[in-house]
């Protein structure tokens, strides 16, 4: 999951790396106190790369400038995400370079990269032969000062020193918050040494539990980081794809939630959401089907639900029993509902929905469903 | 490296890390059920009861000495995770497959490096397992699901590949093989690594590969057979089209950053490989059923029979 720049920026202030100047804004907070007089760079907060070239980042000479930048990026939607902070940063002058360690997933090792020349054309020049220079290490800062070692190898006389002190930081904060990518990009060279121009960072959510640092950074903002706070709050993945949409989806397993929503979009539906509810974890409490219907609630264009439950271990049967438990507590008692189930318990299932919610449509197999779906959804 | 995941058997002695927990027990019976030599297994207090006539100890090398494993489930909490499987591969285990959700990237990185190490096979981070079908399985793949046949299984997902198994078996096809190597980010097994072994597997007629989007492991397989020119008929699946950029769709290997792991670089690769890619599922089973029935041979090396009859 990618942090938002501000975030990924503290995460590198405490790890003693150089950051700007900067405040941040947004919508219902007052006018902030700028840093210097200018020249500043406004940055909309949004966790997704290429706000550059999506209209996120403005460079201002005047405060008047600043406050347009302001109101023209709060509000906007920057690549599916909704601008609501913006960074107002004092605009460092220096050259531009660009340095970043990440997970190399093939590998099983992590990978170091350096480049002279960064900024918003840097995949343009990983592409040039020598453009970019990079080198995998093993998993640990030992294997990371053995790949800076390398990487300095080649460099003019003055850079080693400097670079390796920006590479070595880095490298404490990638293992301290294990990281799955840290990139600064630009990174400035000025004349009192390196500053950040801008942090990319992803952590990683299967680590939270014991990083409460970075713990803390979700908590404090669940509007920015709606979806990761509500897997860690609630136990379960429900990810808002379009709150617009009018199938809403009560399902478990990512790659089947993943495959529907791809198959109903094909038919012409539009899924709210993605869901992985994890039935093997209800343990007889209908609480968490609860909180997926108050959620699919809240969507103005919602005209059904589609449950889809393949039960290899999960029982159908007790299943039922709490799908109709959460049903009797909706708060959207009369949106048409359809289950497909298959698997273990399944008869017990179908017995059970036809005499506790005659109206409640069930499939055994998925096409069928699906259709029936799309043509409740259709206007 | 991966054959050891092919020559598992009925026979091959496994044990169950964690075995009197709620899961480790319940799924140590059920593997057993399915047909797995389940000889013992590890817990923290082994005077609680496992299953019956199980050698069950505290230390991992006391039950492989005792039993003779060579195959281990870890089914502990994810943050227990890289010290289980460490400690299985120490003892001597040759296959740890291990099932929990949320394994923290870094440890993956680690455990990797031991297995790698140590020539040990670690399908993982968190995979519903492995099945022989009609002989064991490792995990907790479910009965309904499976089928013995003659296409190689190899997926990311638990839950989608269980539906494609499912509607297999509704078509009269089944697997040779079932390897779900899962959704994470670093993982033990990646599909690229199984292509050898798949090459010489006479039981694997032809390879249906349920992917998704994030990372590179479709392109790098796509590669793996475009270069060794593998010559079965691979189908590919390939799930979330749909999915947010930057966000994970709860498996936290599935994210896209917009430049690498699209369904579209995935589609791309694999079929400039030769192989066929498919975003539903209706239409993957119906094109592997097509094949069954009358092959259409991919390369010299195809075969005439791609579904064989259930063992």
């Amino acid at each position: 999951m990618l942090l938002i720049e501000a975030d990924g920026k503290s995460l590198f202030r405490d790890g003693g790396l150089r950051i700007p100047d900067g405040v941040l804004t947004g919508a219902d907070m007052p006018s902030p106190a700028l840093p210097g007089d200018g020249p500043w760079v406004v940055k909309a907060q949004v966790p997704v790369g290429g706000r550059g070239k999506a209209g996120g980042i403005a460079l201002c000479r005047t405060r008047d400038e600043v406050a347009a930048a302001v109101r023209r990026m709060i509000g906007q939607s920057i690549r599916g995400h909704a601008v609501r902070t913006c960074l107002i940063e004092r605009a460092i002058t220096g050259t531009e370079a660009y340095i970043s360690l990440m997970v190399d997933a093939g590998a099983g090792e992590v990978r170091l990269m350096y480049s002279a020349s960064g900024g918003v054309d840097i995949e343009q020049t990983a592409r040039q032969a020598g453009g970019i220079v990079s080198t995998s290490c093993t998993t640990d800062l030992a294997g990371v000062r053995e790949g800076i070692s390398r990487l300095t190898k080649d460099m003019p006389a003055a850079a080693p020193a400097a670079f390796t002190e920006v590479a070595e930081r880095l490298a404490h904060v990638f293992f301290e918050n294990e990281l799955l990518l840290a990139e600064i990009n630009p990174l400035f060279w000025t004349a009192d040494g390196a500053v950040v121009g801008d942090a990319k960072i992803a952590i990683d959510i299967n680590a939270l539990e014991r990083r409460p640092s970075l713990r803390d950074i979700i908590d404090r903002q669940p509007q920015v980081y709606r979806d990761v706070w509500r897997k860690i709050h609630e136990g379960f993945d429900f990810i808002d794809l379009d709150d617009d949409g009018s199938i809403g989806l009560v399902t478990t397993g990512a790659g089947l939630s993943m495959m529907l929503i791809d198959e109903l979009v094909a038919r012409g539906g539009k899924p709210v959401n993605f869901c992985d509810v994890r039935t093997g974890q209800l343990r007889g409490n209908p609480a968490r089907l609860v909180r997926v219907l108050e959620w699919l609630a809240e969507k103005r264009n919602l005209r059904v639900i589609f449950v889809n439950i393949f039960a290899g271990i999960t029982d159908l049967g007790e299943f039922a029993r709490l799908l109709v438990q959460a049903l009797d507590r909706s708060p959207i008692p009369d949106i048409p509902v359809i289950a497909r189930l298959v698997g273990t318990g399944e008869q017990a299932a179908v017995d059970y929905l036809k005499s506790a919610r005659p109206r409640l449509a069930v499939y055994s197999d998925m096409e069928p469903a699906l259709a029936k779906v799309i043509s409740v959804a259709s206007p | 490296m991966t054959q050891a995941l092919f020559d598992i058997d009925s026979k091959t002695p496994v044990i169950i890390q964690g075995v009197t927990g709620r899961m480790g027990r319940r799924h140590a019976e059920l593997m057993r059920a399915y047909g797995t030599n389940i000889v013992g297994g590890t817990s923290a207090r082994p005077g609680d009861a496992g299953p019956e006539g199980l050698h069950v100890s505290r230390s991992c090398r006391d039950v492989v000495t005792a039993t003779g494993a060579t195959a281990s489930v870890a089914m502990v909490p994810p943050y227990e995770v890289l010290a289980a499987a460490s400690e299985a591969i120490q003892a001597g285990i040759r296959v740890v497959v291990t099932v929990a959700e949320g394994v923290p990237v870094h440890d993956a990185l680690r455990l990797r490096a031991v297995a790698r190490e140590a020539g040990a096979v670690w399908l993982g981070a968190s995979t519903p397992g492995m099945a022989l079908p009609g002989r064991a399985k490792l995990g907790f793949i479910p009965d309904v699901a499976l089928k013995s046949g003659s296409w190689a299984l190899l997926t990311k997902s638990g839950t989608l590949s269980y539906e494609v198994g499912y509607r297999m078996g509704a078509r009269g096809l089944g697997q040779s093989i079932w390897i779900g190597v899962g959704g994470d980010v670093v993982k033990g097994v990646r599909f690229a690594d199984l292509v050898g072994p798949l090459a010489r597997h006479a039981p694997t007629r032809g390879v249906i590969l349920v992917g998704e989007v994030g990372g590179t492991e479709e392109e790098q397989f796509a590669e793996a057979i475009r270069s060794t020119g593998f010559a079965k008929p691979v189908l590919a699946l390939l799930a979330g089209r749909e999915s947010k950029e930057g966000v994970s769709m709860g498996h936290a290997g599935a994210m896209t950053d917009g430049l690498m792991g699209t369904l579209r670089s995935k589609v791309e690769a694999l079929r400039a490989s030769g192989a066929e890619a498919f975003d539903s599922i209706e239409a993957l089973v119906d094109r592997a059923a097509g094949l069954s029935e009358a092959p259409q041979q991919r390369g010299a090396g195809a075969s005439t029979e791609v579904e064989g009859r259930s063992r």
